[in-house]
């Protein structure tokens, strides 16, 4: 049937890519193409070549689709071409310009010419000029996209600017003609062939499509609101007047042009010009060659060094036969520079004190271990090298560091020095649609009214990206059956997973020998100092070339602070290699739970697993923080783990090749390699296909191709006699393991720090707290929670004081030897460091009065005030009250000495202020300092609780009961079903509350939004962990605005005659709702 | 607190959107009616209204009597109030907005120092930072030194909280009120001749139009009142499309009520006012470059259309408005001529018929585009077509014109010389039909 069709190239196809304009997937577009059979397709974005690794992968993935599915020896049919290029829009000239490379020189002058334009202008746009374009046209194909020979206001010009291109590029430029169904098509082709007559350029047919196919003609129209700013009621003309801005047939296409044959038949001419493929990029690393040592000798040599320093009483001979092994792969590979970039970037962040550590599956290499890269030592874990390289995958390793995160960008500059701009370039991540920016922004333009769109986003949780179902937009008082309400849930649908814009990736840089912009174009970031490639990480995987990824972690800044501490006052030095190892009170402590804290198992999941995994050894902290993932979660592997562990359940013989692989972890998969391995053993995959099984998960979901996949490995393993069930679960687990397994290198090497962090924690609490709180903001628990943790173990915290902070946390010495944390200024909302610093500075031996902070540390008037709020003055006899009044008396920038009480100025009269309650003290700690020393809310609240039990009274609590507190943090996890975890504290201690679906779906405004809850359930015991089963969940949020109010007055005899009773009476603190306040108050942390 | 959220508390709750213009309106005739208690009453803010009632109560029996009979009056009206009697404006304010009474003479202080501070018409700002120092009654305030207060929160709090307490003088204004636009003559003898009628007239148009340039105001609506001699009385209303005080142009449009007005015996009295005025600049008249006495075009046109206007009715003459729409139908609108502006209409694209009605099915047409059809029970050839123009509908829409799809326009020339605008309906489920919407000239 394909071959009755009449060939066609379609050359003109703006993807997605081109933010809010492309209507269709690049995906999607080169499925239809293939669909339609056209001889080839070209992604021709605006200024950008950012979709075509997609299309270009999307492409690879049917060709594999296609050749499985044709019976052995027949060829399968033929898949259309894929052109790169871009749609070229410049500053100075009314036409645009389709630029197709023909070679790998010519791609490169395309994506310098995009640098150029991109890196002159501001984030997201590009300036380019005519001249720009004619400079590197050398081997590209130019077609021009004029404006509308009918409507143009100036022919001339048109004119002249395609006859200087014209004879810029003799025989490669080209006039495209696209049809646009406004009843004047052929009088516009005839215009458009005489005009190319004129300037001899020969017209070719295009499409100009926006879409594959026309039912994306509204979402078309969306994007066009989003684009102009407006709604659909107002979008007027600028709406797409048919869907005819599709992919079309070679047929139908015929059809349109059927006076002008010769501009079907060019298209094809110029998709066989366009010999570049994107599989040309070969492109090299630097050489890492220093003082004309080749790299993979000084790999060698170093490599040597690290054996002698990593064992000084000298390597096991196991060892030295791994490294060997590796080496001789290395050079096989020729990766040995790459392994030295890593190094040299560990040396210069070493040498700066930056405390970093790899992750991921570079922990499966000695060599790395050798070279300071990694920290696990290769005896403690199974180390499995062709997880990290192997020569049949020809993929490149990848290599993660985790640096301090507030000084990683130290390093990243240190690369961009070393390297060059045009040498070096962080990887983009896409930015998508999600729910909420979806309803958000479609609720707008379909017009649905501004609360609503809040109503319906704000119950969205995290980073969902599905529609929202009926009952949601019920409970924000929309209806399914309104035609509106229709169309706008379908388009949510829709642009959920549209990229929006480009925005840099966590720390992904990709380094090259010669000019990186030779390879893919450059922009600047956002960020100041940062410029970043086009493409995201995916895209680098697909096109094969190496990363290196710098990432941030927030516990390496307080564990290096933590060390920083440790020395200064107790004078002990430590490094992460050094922490005195398998000590028996650390795991003691993880025993108890006892971890807001510490790392990976702080988390509220870890904190109930803990007392029931019981960990005693370093392996197990790497089980532990593996364990508790989506992966092994999804996979069913939990429970099974822990019943064989504790001995409650035999461990299933699975046979001798499962057993090795699984006899470590109780015959459950818990690691990645795990996973693959079984892909291996047990379904019968090559080690390649295996890891690209995994590696590929992402694409075959985009493209719903993972069914032909699952089929192979359940056939395989049911061939090989396992169970069903279990081979279900694998499965299952190797698709949580695509983007959220752990390996078990990767574990490892967080379970260090897990290890590390604890061992911090139990027995220098004060300083954990310490380096935790001035590493802000990190980890799982709010301030609040961390002074709360510290004081619980005994340690003294004491509040602000302008005479005794820092900008930074600090410890003081206690006459008994302990430890106490003096809060720092960094505590108070809105205080400036700058500020901090200088009052710091002009201290001396203290201030006596607000004035003489304000004269000699010459900050503003409004810092002042924030200090006073913070009661930052009570150490000086100044109630926080009497601070601020004497703040605010302060109201020029600069202090006047002539006015003052030196100067002719007299002393003020002193005022008498009313005295703050207690509840009002705290909910001005609160405000300020986002925690409070004196009080917890609820100690306050109590008496108005009687119903409600303490959470220190819940171990002995049986049956129903109701308890009441703030909630700290709020988690729904994906694994859970719609499962809610709410984590609530009084001011006796924490509770862990479990609110089933239905629950939720009842209450769940209360649980979304409520600060303050009143929880009634059942208790249910797990060992040692307590969980309450909520039935009922209450709002009592607006309890907390009433502990601000002051005692009310009775003093009423002289008030007016006839007074009616009004809320007025009492004065209101603001006139905002309760809860919004309390939110302001009583933050949570929110989790998805 | 959102809409929505109040909706999902109380899913009957009734809501209305506010209308600024209908309460402040509202709120004027209120004022008027407030007029039976005081002299002096003025708008204050956008909810309240204050008057001067220095001497009156005696007349009611007292304050007390004075405000309950204004309660009650404002409650048989359905309306509900709350109101005070102080002897400043500040406290009268500050009592009004939180429980309504009556401050007794001299105790201002013990009246209104319980309210909170915000009563005293301060800002936000400064009722956020009173409160930040515990100061939240009036009471609170009252007995701290003015300086240091007036250093910390603005002179205008200690100017507030003075003026509450009688401290500092507050006199009342009452806005100018537009005066009533409306002149009248009274005749020795009785007149009946036409002539003479529009001669009276002019010589009130004289009289009103120079108290309506003194105001700066145009006429859009004149009444002309006749008294008869027999106690009868005649009226003569007319519209103008425009603002408009010029005597003879108005006078004009007078004409024709007058001649056909019944004098009976005669008249005596003339009564000419404008019952509806709006604002209007005085602007330079004659000296443009036409000479004296050009009219210029829109005032020309403003004249036909109060002409017309007066004759059919203002709503009945029409212009059309260009509005944004690729659907043929939707892409004008009309709109009364006298109250909208003509606006230029740019379009650009395929071209359109001069001429566009609903569409008229055709029949016997045979291929695409039709060759032969038979329309208005006419037989047409076509000599040539261009085409297809595709139009879909606005998706967002359910136009019941447009659920048979997208339409496929043609501009068909015929050989019986008419040229006409084509569209057929691929997509229609009862199968290709065409139809004829428009009329080229």
């Amino acid at each position: 049937m394909t071959h009755a069709l009449p060939p066609y190239a379609e050359l003109c196809v703006t993807s997605n890519f081109t933010f809010l304009t492309g209507a269709s997937h690049p995906e999607e577009l080169v499925t239809r193409a293939a669909e339609l059979g056209l001889a080839a397709i070209a992604i021709t974005d605006r200024n950008s070549v950012a979709g075509v690794v997609r299309a270009y992968s999307a492409l690879k993935e049917l060709a594999r689709l296609r050749a499985e599915s044709t019976p052995e020896g027949a060829a399968p049919p033929p898949l259309p071409k894929l052109i790169v290029g871009a749609r070229l829009v410049l500053t100075d000239s009314a036409v645009e310009w389709l630029a197709l490379p023909t070679d790998l020189a010519a791609w490169s002058r395309l994506t310098q010419l995009l640098s150029l334009g991109k890196r002159r202008a501001p984030k997201g746009a590009c300036e380019l000029t005519q001249s720009d374009l004619l400079e590197r046209a050398e081997g590209m194909i130019l077609i021009a996209l004029p404006p509308d020979p009918l409507d143009d206001d100036a022919p001339k010009a048109t004119r002249n600017t395609l006859r200087e291109v014209a004879r810029a590029v003799p025989g490669r430029g080209f006039l495209g003609a696209a049809p646009r169904y406004d009843g004047r098509d052929q009088a516009r082709f005839d215009a458009l062939a005489r005009i190319g007559q004129g300037v001899n350029l020969p017209m070719v047919a295009l499409g100009d499509v926006l879409m594959h196919r026309a039912a994306r003609r509204p979402l078309a129209d969306v994007l066009t609101c989003l684009r102009e700013g407006c709604t659909i009621d107002t979008i007027g003309t600028r709406r797409l007047a048919n869907g005819e801005r599709r992919l079309k047939s070679g047929a139908e296409m015929a059809r349109l042009f059927h006076r002008y044959p010769a501009a079907l038949r060019r298209t094809l001419d110029i998709a066989n010009a366009c010999a570049f493929q994107l599989s040309e990029l070969r492109y090299q690393y630097p050489d890492e060659a220093q003082n004309g040592e080749p790299a993979q000798d000084r790999l060698e040599r170093l490599t040597r060094e690290g054996l002698h320093w990593r064992y000084p009483a000298g390597p096991p001979p196991k060892i030295i036969h791994r490294v060997e092994k590796e080496l001789t792969l290395i050079r096989e590979v020729a990766y040995a520079p790459y392994f030295l970039t890593v190094h040299d970037i560990v040396q210069f962040a070493r040498s700066k004190g930056i405390l970093c550590q790899g992750r991921g599956s570079a922990a499966n290499s000695v060599v790395c271990y050798l070279l300071g890269i990694t920290e696990v030592p290769p005896e403690s874990i199974t180390l499995i090298f062709e997880r990290f390289i192997s020569k049949e995958r020809g993929e490149p390793p990848d290599i993660d560091v985790d640096f301090e995160h507030e000084r990683r960008e130290e390093v990243i500059q240190w690369i961009y020095a070393r390297y060059g701009r045009e040498r070096a370039g962080l990887t983009a991540a896409v930015i998508h649609f999600r729910s909420r920016a979806a309803i958000r922004e479609v609720g707008k333009v379909m017009g649905l009214s501004q609360d609503v769109i809040a109503r319906l986003s704000g119950q969205i949780w995290g980073w969902s990206s599905s529609t929202p179902g009926e009952d949601r937009l019920r409970e924000a008082g929309l209806s399914l059956a309104d035609h509106r309400v229709q169309l706008a849930v379908r388009l949510i649908g829709e642009i959920i997973g549209f990229p929006r814009h480009l925005s840099q990736h966590v720390g992904g840089f990709v380094i090259t020998h010669g000019r990186l912009d030779a390879l893919c174009p450059i922009e600047n970031a956002a960020m100041e100092d940062r410029t970043i490639i086009e493409w995201d990480k995916d895209d680098i995987d697909a096109l094969g070339l190496l990363k290196v990824d710098i990432l941030a972690l927030g516990m390496l800044s307080a564990i290096r602070r933590a060390f920083g501490l440790l020395a200064e006052h107790r004078g002990q030095r430590f490094s992460l290699a050094s922490v005195p190892p398998e000590d028996p009170a650390i795991y003691d402590m993880l025993c108890r739970a006892d971890a807001i804290g510490v790392f990976q198992v702080e988390s509220r999941a870890q904190l109930n697993f803990l007392p029931r995994m019981r960990p005693r050894t370093f392996y197990d902290l790497v089980c532990e923080v593996a364990i508790v993932r989506p992966g092994p979660i999804q996979g069913g592997m939990v429970h099974p783990f822990l019943n064989r562990r504790m001995g409650r359940e035999p461990i299933e013989d699975l046979g001798p090749a499962m057993m090795e692989v699984l006899g470590r972890t109780y015959g459950v998969p818990l690691f990645q390699e795990q996973a693959m391995q079984i892909a291996v053993v047990a379904a019968g995959f090559s080690a390649a296909e295996a890891d690209r099984l995994r590696r590929s998960l992402a694409t075959f979901k985009r493209m719903g191709t993972i069914g032909t996949f699952r089929d192979r490995f359940i056939s395989g393993m049911l061939a090989r006699g396992y169970e069903a069930d279990f081979a279900a679960r694998c499965f299952a687990q190797i698709e949580g393991f695509g983007s959220y397994g752990f390996p078990e290198s990767h574990a490892a090497s967080f379970a260090r720090l897990v290890y590390i962090s604890a061992w911090l924690k139990c027995h220098h609490q004060a300083i954990f707290t310490c380096a935790l709180l001035n590493s802000q903001p990190m980890g799982f628990y709010a301030p609040a929670q961390l002074v709360r943790d510290a004081r619980d173990h005994g340690v003294e915290v004491r509040p602000v004081s302008v005479n005794h902070s820092l900008w930074d946390n600090t410890l003081e010495h206690r006459p008994d030897g302990a430890l106490a944390l003096r809060l720092g200024f960094r505590q108070i909302k809105g205080l400036r460091e700058e500020d901090a610093r200088w009052i710091v500075a002009a201290r001396a031996n203290g201030y006596p009065d607000v004035e003489s902070l304000w004269r000699r540390a010459g900050v503003r008037p409004e810092t002042l005030e924030r200090l006073a709020e913070a009661d930052a003055f009570a150490p000086l006899g100044l109630t926080r009250r009497d601070a601020l009044w004497a703040a605010q008396a302060l109201k020029a920038p600069a202090p006047l000495p002539l006015f003052g009480p030196d100067g002719e100025g007299s002393t003020e009269p002193t005022v008498s202020l009313p005295q703050m309650t207690l509840g009002q003290e705290v909910i001005e700690d609160y405000l300020s300092l986002r925690l409070s020393l004196r009080a917890h809310p609820l100690e306050l609240l109590r008496p108005r609780l009687p119903e409600s039990l303490p959470h220190e009274r819940l171990t002995q609590a049986v049956g129903r009961i109701t308890i009441t507190g703030l909630v700290i943090t709020r988690q729904r996890p994906g694994t859970a079903a719609g499962v809610v975890f709410l984590t609530l504290e009084d001011e006796s201690g924490t509770a862990n509350v479990v609110i089933w679906k239905k629950v939720y779906e009842a209450f769940r405004t209360a649980v979304i939004a409520g600060r303050l809850v009143r929880v009634t359930g059942r208790i249910e015991r797990d060992g040692p962990v307590l969980h309450l089963i909520a039935e009922r969940v209450e709002d009592l949020s607006s309890l907390l605005v009433t502990l601000g109010r002051p005692q009310i007055h009775d003093d009423d005899e002289g008030a007016a005659q006839g007074a009616q009773p009004s809320a007025y009476h009492r004065p209101r603190p603001t006139a905002r709702h309760p809860r919004e306040q309390a939110k302001k108050l009583f933050p949570s942390r929110d989790f998805h | 607190m959102a809409l929505a959220d109040a909706h999902a508390l109380c899913p009957d709750l009734n809501t209305r959107p506010a209308d600024l213009a209908a309460e402040a309106s509202a709120l004027a005739a209120l004022r008027r009616w407030a007029g039976r208690y005081a002299p002096m009453v003025t708008a204050d803010g956008a909810d309240g209204l204050i008057a001067d009632i220095s001497g009156v109560p005696h007349l009611f029996g007292g304050e007390a009597a004075l405000r309950d009979d204004l309660q009650a009056r404002l409650e048989r009206a359905g309306l509900h109030a709350t109101s005070a009697i102080a002897e400043t404006r500040g406290a009268a304010y500050a009592l009004a907005r939180h429980g309504g009474g009556i401050v007794p003479e001299g105790k201002v202080l013990q009246g209104i120092g319980h309210l909170p501070v915000a009563a005293l018409r301060v800002d936000f700002a400064t009722t956020e930072a009173l409160a930040r120092v515990g100061l939240t009654r009036i009471a609170d305030l009252v007995g701290l030194p003015r300086a240091p207060l007036a250093r910390r929160f603005g002179e205008a709090l200690c100017l507030r909280l003075d003026q509450a307490l009688g401290q500092r003088e507050e006199p009342l204004t009452a806005a100018p009120e537009l005066p009533p636009f409306g002149v009248r003559m009274t005749l020795p003898e009785p007149i009946g001749l036409q002539a003479d009628v529009m001669a009276g007239l002019t010589r009130l148009l004289e009289r009103l139009c120079i108290t309506l340039a003194q105001h700066h105001r145009g006429a859009r609506r004149m009444r002309f009142e006749l008294r008869r001699v027999d106690r009868g009385t005649v009226t003569v209303e007319i519209g103008l499309a425009r603002p408009m005080r010029e005597p003879k142009r108005i006078a004009a449009l007078f004409a024709k009520g007058v001649e056909e007005l019944d004098a009976g015996f005669g008249i005596d009295a003339l009564r000419l006012s404008a019952p509806l005025t709006e604002p209007l600049a005085p602007e330079q008249i004659g000296g443009a470059p036409g000479g004296r006495g050009t009219i210029r075009h829109d005032d020309a046109l403003a004249d036909l259309l109060s002409s017309l206007g007066n004759r059919i009715g203002f709503e009945r003459v029409l212009r059309l408005l260009p509005a944004e729409s690729l659907i043929p139908e939707r892409s004008f609108v009309q709109a009364a001529a006298a109250f909208s502006e003509t606006e230029p209409c740019l379009h650009r694209g395929p071209p359109r018929p001069m001429v566009i009605f609903p569409p008229e099915p055709i029949r016997a047409a045979l291929g695409t585009p039709p060759c032969r059809f038979r329309w208005r029970r006419m037989s047409f050839t076509t000599l040539r077509a261009a085409g297809p123009e595709r139009i879909t509908p606005e998706w967002w829409l359910d136009d019941p014109a447009w659920r048979s799809g997208m339409r496929d326009y043609w501009r068909i020339e015929t050989r019986e010389g008419p040229r006409l605008w084509l569209f057929a309906t691929p997509q229609a489920q009862a199968g290709t039909e065409w139809y004829v919407q428009g009329e080229f000239v």
